[in-house]
């Protein structure tokens, strides 16, 4: 394939702390190998080195796929980029795109950038743009970095079939359907509800350490991180990170009333719930109560 | 005449503006525009929070903040005379993974981020070391994901993991983990031998004497060969004041000022804002920058690998700096060398593991249980010293202060003193010479203005 018949790509990092482009580069070296052979990188402010963002502002060309790492200000007081706003840049930029996809939490749903109050005006790409006419919807890759796999998954997708299905948070199905607790690998400790304590292989780490595993959307345990782990499987709970609630207030501690978890997995009822884990928890299964290595 | 530059391929962007006096810089002011207003964030929040908030300050040094507010939490127990116990097992496992993190970090900045810039003086055609298309830099992005893969087996994932906790880590890792541990690093030390160093590893750390770079092949070589065509040894001088406020198995703490100093008194540090904006608007002409200013007993010191280099007093790097001081040269030589020092050494440290030890004991005092309470701590990042600073007061985060490795290096003028870079950029022939500056103290804009 020669190099002009390859979809162009531009990365504009605005908020950000840069997550997802250390994400994107921790991806497996073959697929990432793969991205820059068959997309064109024409822009990134950290990797590409022949152009400048003002470069690409001023140039006419179309851009086939437009990234966004980062929540977007119209505020230039306490962030601009090149002389200008992010929202002065992104308005530039998205007129000339035809896929716009938001990567991360920050870009898709305003992220920890929005919480900073003083800052009025951080919001995701959508809540600025969604009303632009745009040809496609925005696409929401969220996750606090993005999976780097659901990026690379998401572009080779949409070069070659040209449409991706989207849920009601504007994220792709395929990959946000099923939750992150899908996959996790103390799935039976949960069912058992058997709790678990950190620092420890065994027990589920939705009762006690805030895990929010049976409700988010995500792929983590499905494709694992780094092509090695996910946090749940290492020990640590899952924070939540794809959601629009991300980040939440007391996120390692699961929050309860009388002792039954203030929030249960997603789409069941509070009562079924309490009725099959006052079941499961008349069990009292050895195996599960044991260490799995002595 | 003045000159207005922006500079991008750093973390984030930063802004250098210079004025000229007879074709050489006579002065230099870096801005960095961007603030995210982290410890505005943090407060309010509960205390266990800033483990998930504080590591997405930076995507590249995520693991170091954790450290510090891991240790901050703990020196909260200490002051109340309630001291944890952390078992040897989860110090190991968090200064492994801190370490990991520092290796990916001083390879990609390498490769991506000072090198392709080196070679430009030379020729355009960049080669193997062409940013996404270059062989060299391919690979490079390999190791570097392969190098990771080592941490996220004992964080679950990189970037943005929080597995440490006060009272140990979450993970616990089998045996077997620690073995794929280790085997992830034996392959970046393959890549080290065979294209950084061109010699064996160990070959490399016996290294004592300016005169072993001759021995060397590889790219720290062709680095060394175009450093001395174009003067990269004379360039990029400041204070020769190092700094180090952190200190582990392989690093002291310190400062160097004519002479090692053992001993750092961490009330001497002061944090300035005085040529810095500040979230309200009376924003006066003098302020330019986000980046404060911070000094230890009213001085600049630099910060990073080649301060860690002369404060452990490394050999190597010494007799370096012997002869071309803190130059471009100098600074990028102790940042490539920490990259053998740590792998070898956080292997040892692996090795060390005794998996049948607690990862996490856990504290008897909740932290929402606290009022009036304080911590601080100090860790030794990618970039140099990073110091946290929390206060709790009824079990919810009053105030939160970080002081950044790049806020020591690139914080501007205080009273009639340069900032470390700016006073290193003075004196620059052109504006290649004065980024290459810039970029020997591997800028992050994202933890400057956090």
């Amino acid at each position: 394939m020669k190099n002009k018949e390859k979809p162009t790509v531009v990365w504009f990092q605005a908020i950000t702390c840069n997550g997802n482009t250390h994400s994107l580069l921790s991806a497996n070296s073959n697929r990432l190998e793969l991205f820059f052979d068959s997309f064109n990188l024409i822009y990134h402010p950290s990797l590409t080195i022949d152009k400048s963002l003002d470069d690409i502002l001023n140039s006419n060309s179309k851009i086939d796929f437009l990234l966004v790492e980062g929540s977007i200000s119209n505020n230039k007081k306490f962030f601009q980029i090149s002389n200008n706003s992010t929202y002065n840049h992104l308005t530039k930029l998205i007129k000339k795109a035809t896929y716009v996809i938001s990567v991360g939490s920050c870009a898709s749903f305003g992220g920890i950038h929005a919480m900073f109050k003083e800052h009025v005006g951080v919001k995701s790409v959508k809540e600025y743009f969604d009303k632009t006419l745009l040809k496609h919807q925005i696409i929401n890759l969220g996750g606090c970095p993005v999976h780097p796999e659901w990026l690379l998954q998401t572009m080779f997708l949409l070069k070659d079939y040209g449409r991706i299905a989207l849920d009601n948070e504007g994220r792709p199905k395929e990959l946000y359907s099923s939750l992150v607790h899908h996959g996790c690998t103390r799935n039976e400790y949960f069912e058992w509800k058997v709790e678990g304590e950190f620092g420890t292989k065994e027990g589920c780490l939705f009762y006690d350490q805030g895990c929010r595993g049976p409700m988010t959307h995500g792929s983590c345990n499905k494709i694992l991180w780094n092509d090695v782990s996910s946090k749940t499987r290492a020990g640590m709970p899952c924070v939540g990170c794809t959601e629009p609630t991300f980040p939440r207030d007391d996120m390692l501690n699961t929050k309860k009333n009388i002792g039954i978890p203030f929030e249960v997995p997603l789409g069941i009822p509070k009562r079924a719930y309490l009725s099959i884990t006052g079941v499961a928890k008349t069990f009292k299964i050895d195996r599960l109560n044991k260490k799995l290595m002595d | 005449m003045k000159t207005v530059d922006i500079v991008e391929r750093i973390e984030g962007e930063a802004k250098l503006n210079c004025t000229w006096e007879n074709g050489l810089i006579s002065d230099a002011r870096i801005d960095f525009l961007n603030f995210r207003g982290f410890e505005y964030i943090l407060e309010n929040k509960s205390p266990l929070d800033a483990l998930i908030y504080t590591p997405r300050i930076c995507g590249i040094c995520g693991q170091a903040h954790l450290k510090a507010t891991v240790d901050a939490l703990e020196n909260v127990y200490e002051n109340i005379g309630e001291k944890l116990e952390i078992t040897p097992k989860a110090k190991l496992l968090r200064e492994i993974g801190l370490n990991i993190e520092i290796i990916d970090s001083h390879i990609k900045w390498f490769y991506m981020f000072i090198l392709p810039d080196i070679v430009k003086l030379e020729t355009e055609d960049l080669g193997i070391y062409e940013p996404i298309k270059g062989k060299r830099w391919l690979e490079a992005t390999k190791v570097a994901s392969e190098t990771i893969k080592s941490l996220a087996i004992i964080g679950g994932q990189w970037p943005h993991t929080s597995y440490m906790i006060p009272g140990g880590v979450m993970s616990d890792p089998t045996l077997l983990e620690l073995t794929t541990m280790s085997n992830y690093l034996d392959g970046t030390i393959k890549f080290f031998e065979n294209s950084i160093s061109g010699v064996s590893i160990d070959k490399y750390l016996s290294f004592s004497k300016y005169e072993n770079i001759e021995d060397l092949r590889g790219d720290l070589k062709y680095f060394s060969d175009l450093s001395l065509k174009y003067e990269l040894t004379k360039y990029g001088k400041s204070y020769s004041q190092f700094i180090s406020l952190g200190e582990n198995t392989i690093f002291k703490k310190g400062r160097f000022k004519n002479k090692l100093i053992n001993g750092i008194d961490y009330t001497k540090i002061v944090e300035s804002e005085k040529n810095t904006f500040t979230i309200e608007d009376d924003n006066s002409e003098d302020k330019h920058t986000w980046a404060k200013s911070v000094l230890y007993k009213d001085e600049f010191y630099e910060s990073g690998p080649l301060s860690r280099a002369m404060i452990s007093n490394n050999k190597f790097i010494r007799s370096i700096y012997t002869k071309y001081e803190d130059s471009i040269y100098t600074r990028v030589f102790a940042r490539i060398n920490e990259v053998a020092l740590l792998l070898i050494e956080t292997k040892k440290l692996i090795s060390k593991i005794d998996i049948s030890q607690e990862s996490f004991l856990e504290p008897k005092i909740d932290l929402k249980k606290l009022d009036g309470v304080y911590g601080e701590s100090a860790i030794e990042a990618t970039r140099g010293s990073l110091f946290h600073k929390v206060s709790i007061n009824e079990g919810k985060i009053f105030s939160y202060n970080i002081i950044t490795p790049s806020v020591w290096n690139l914080g501007p003028k205080y009273n009639n003193k340069f900032g470390v870079a700016q006073n290193a950029i003075i004196g620059a022939p052109s504006i290649d010479i004065s980024k290459l500056i810039l970029r020997s103290f591997d800028v992050c804009s994202v933890c400057t203005t956090h």
